[in-house]
């Protein structure tokens, strides 16, 4: 599957609460390129989430265009959507997200449940995925047999199973302790690096956003800063 | 392709409280229906075997049964100037059985003889009973008429104590004459397999009676059984004669009643299954809105969310379907396949052999999975709804 680059145009995103407007994203644009690894920091409040949901055709705009390589979301029914991250996106969330009565290799293989694929087919796909993320020897294992760090690794295999152009990571290391957030962060850069994925995390951690090749600063819904992180390999990537 | 079944499955056993509730909940409600279906079943085939077309049972005008019916020999004679009725074809004689039937206390299997139940005890001929009773089959031999003997039904013999071969029962007016058990009978199912059977002129003697009770009478077979009943109906004979089906149609009417109640009460258990699955479900949903979420997000429509909570409830009905069958079986085998009930007016014990056949097992579980999927509508919609941005924050 190609990668795919990633264009936003004057976003608006609002929420009520009550009778109080709260602005999420107010007009903000942005392009992120194939195969980056982007990270995106901010105080609470200031719009990082729900831009990760947009990208992901989770949520909707209120105004502004999102496509994501050739497709526009924005356009898109909520059925559309759904199939459509069913096959260009895989999610990483903080709380890993597992299904407890699942063992790994049946929680990795749920996203293939939506594909027409043969039984073998899948189980071959799966074993590759969680040989990806170092746990082939924990496919039988229900995630409380697991640790916190490969509970986040089954889910980084359930992200990646369907081989996706674009994995979105909603603070994927805001759970974990020191040493097992530089696995996980180090297993992202290695599927930016050698399966071409486009990375987009969300995180409050600089260490973490540290392992992205370019740095957003978000605050009340808007682009604050566009940093290159002179420590990874530089991505064509560039702000409006 | 749906959520894999194995997630369905495991997921029913997460609260294991409120699973084992509504399992049970639901295996009452099979439990009972499974009984309800197969005594229904049971009643329908007394019914079908007790509706000979061409069988007429006579009894005195105001009469309502057999049991209250008098019918001196002056006015059973009146029966032979009937045109239509069917003829022995070696003497010529035309078939009617004059019957006496009388009610004697006999003790209960079932709870090892402390209550006691009514049976009735028929007087007949056999030479023209059998004639006239078609369905009526021998296990044995039949009574000699010159000894005190009697034949027993094998649903009486089933439900009842001291009828087995050899054994004397105490019948009579004063309950002072023993009647030796020689053989059975069987009556295709029907009614009669209830009745306990000995010679008529040794009864009538032994209970003091100068009058038959009812008349059984064979329609020749090309006539029609109405216009026989009108004979007898009309202003010549005047007596009370119905069709077998008709009889025994007006004698279960008081068993008809107690099958409406109890589907009632059925129908009344089957909505509190169908609110304790939607309530089990509701817990389901509520404690895995995060585990849905995901599961929108990777990409599984509303629709599958739906279709898979409604299944989740099937098997949890399902499962309580399969013990529910299990429990009415163990019913039926332990305390006993055969229920007694009393005739409508003639406050004899008519017995009903129940059976869990394969189709009532089915139509009881296809009810449990209408029941489950009815109880999983509104939280499988609830959770389809779910709102994946909402829930994940909440996460």
């Amino acid at each position: 599957m190609s990668a795919a680059d990633i264009e936003l145009v004057d976003l608006h995103k609002h929420y009520r609460k009550g009778r109080i407007d709260i602005p999420a994203l107010d007009g903000l644009s942005l392009t992120i390129d194939a195969g980056s690894f982007v990270a995106i920091m901010g105080p609470s409040g200031s719009g990082k989430s729900t831009l990760l949901h947009l990208i992901g055709g989770l949520d909707s705009a209120d105004s502004g265009i999102i496509r994501v390589g050739e497709y526009r979301l924005d356009r898109m029914s909520e059925r559309q959507l759904t199939a459509w991250r069913s096959r260009h996106v895989g999610f990483i969330f903080q709380m890993y997200h597992l299904v407890p009565v699942l063992t790994a290799a049946q929680n990795v293989e749920l996203p293939l449940l939506l594909f027409r694929m043969p039984a073998r087919e899948r189980r071959k796909r799966v074993a590759t995925a969680l040989e990806v993320v170092g746990l082939a020897d924990r496919m039988d294992h229900r995630p409380n047999q697991l640790s916190g760090g490969q509970e986040q690794r089954v889910a980084i295999a359930r992200a990646i199973v369907t081989d996706p152009d674009v994995i979105l990571a909603d603070e994927p290391t805001g759970d974990l302790d020191a040493r097992t957030s530089q696995e996980i962060l180090q297993l992202l850069s290695l599927l930016n690096a050698e399966f071409g994925k486009t990375i987009v995390m969300v995180t409050h951690d600089p260490r973490a956003a540290a392992f992205g090749q370019r740095i957003l600063h978000l605050d009340k819904g808007v682009l604050d800063r566009d940093e290159r992180n002179p420590a990874r390999p530089a991505a064509a990537a560039h702000a409006h | 392709m749906a959520l894999p079944l194995v997630y369905h499955w495991r997921n029913v056993f997460v609260r294991p409280t409120t699973t084992t509730l509504t399992i049970l909940v639901v295996a009452a409600v099979v439990g009972l229906l499974g009984w309800i279906l197969g005594f229904a079943a049971a009643l329908r085939g007394s019914l079908a075997v007790a509706s000979d077309t061409h069988k007429i049972i006579v009894i005195r005008r105001g009469s309502t049964s057999e049991g209250t019916s008098a019918l001196p020999p002056a006015e059973f004679n009146k029966l032979s100037q009937v045109t239509g009725v069917a003829r022995d074809p070696q003497t010529g004689r035309p078939l009617v059985s004059p019957e006496m039937t009388v009610q004697v206390a006999l003790p209960r299997k079932r709870d090892a003889g402390r209550t006691t139940a009514n049976v009735a005890v028929r007087g007949v001929d056999p030479e023209r009973a059998f004639a006239v009773h078609r369905n009526v089959r021998l296990q044995g031999p039949v009574f000699a008429t010159g000894a005190q003997e009697i034949i027993v039904g094998v649903k009486a013999a089933e439900q009842f104590a001291g009828l087995r071969l050899g054994d004397v029962v105490n019948l009579g007016f004063g309950n002072d004459r023993g009647y030796r058990v020689v053989g059975y009978f069987t009556a295709d199912g029907g009614p009669l397999e209830s009745e306990i059977w000995g010679y008529l002129p040794s009864l009538m003697n032994a209970y003091s009676r100068n009058a038959y009770s009812s008349a059984a009478l064979r329609v020749a077979p090309d006539e029609d059984p109405q216009k026989v009943i009108e004979q007898i109906e009309g202003p010549a004979i005047q007596l009370t004669a119905k069709t077998e089906a008709a009889y025994w149609h007006e004698q279960l009417r008081l068993v008809r009643g107690y099958l409406v109640i109890v589907t009632g009460l059925v129908l009344i258990m089957s909505v509190a299954a169908v609110c304790s699955i939607a309530n089990t479900m509701f817990s389901a949903v509520a404690g895995r809105t995060r585990e849905i979420a995901m599961l929108r997000t990777i990409g599984f429509g509303r629709g599958r969310i739906l279709v898979g909570f409604v299944l989740e409830a099937v098997l949890l009905a399902l499962l309580g379907g399969g013990l529910g069958c299990g429990l009415c079986l163990a019913w039926l085998q332990f305390v006993g396949r055969t229920k007694d009930m009393l005739g409508a007016s003639s406050f004899t014990t008519l017995a009903f052999e129940i059976r869990l056949t394969p189709m009532i097992a089915a139509v009881a579980l296809a009810a449990v999975v209408l029941v489950g999927a009815l109880g999983a509508l509104v939280p499988a919609w609830r959770a389809a709804r779910v709102q994946a941005v909402s829930a994940l924050r909440e996460g």
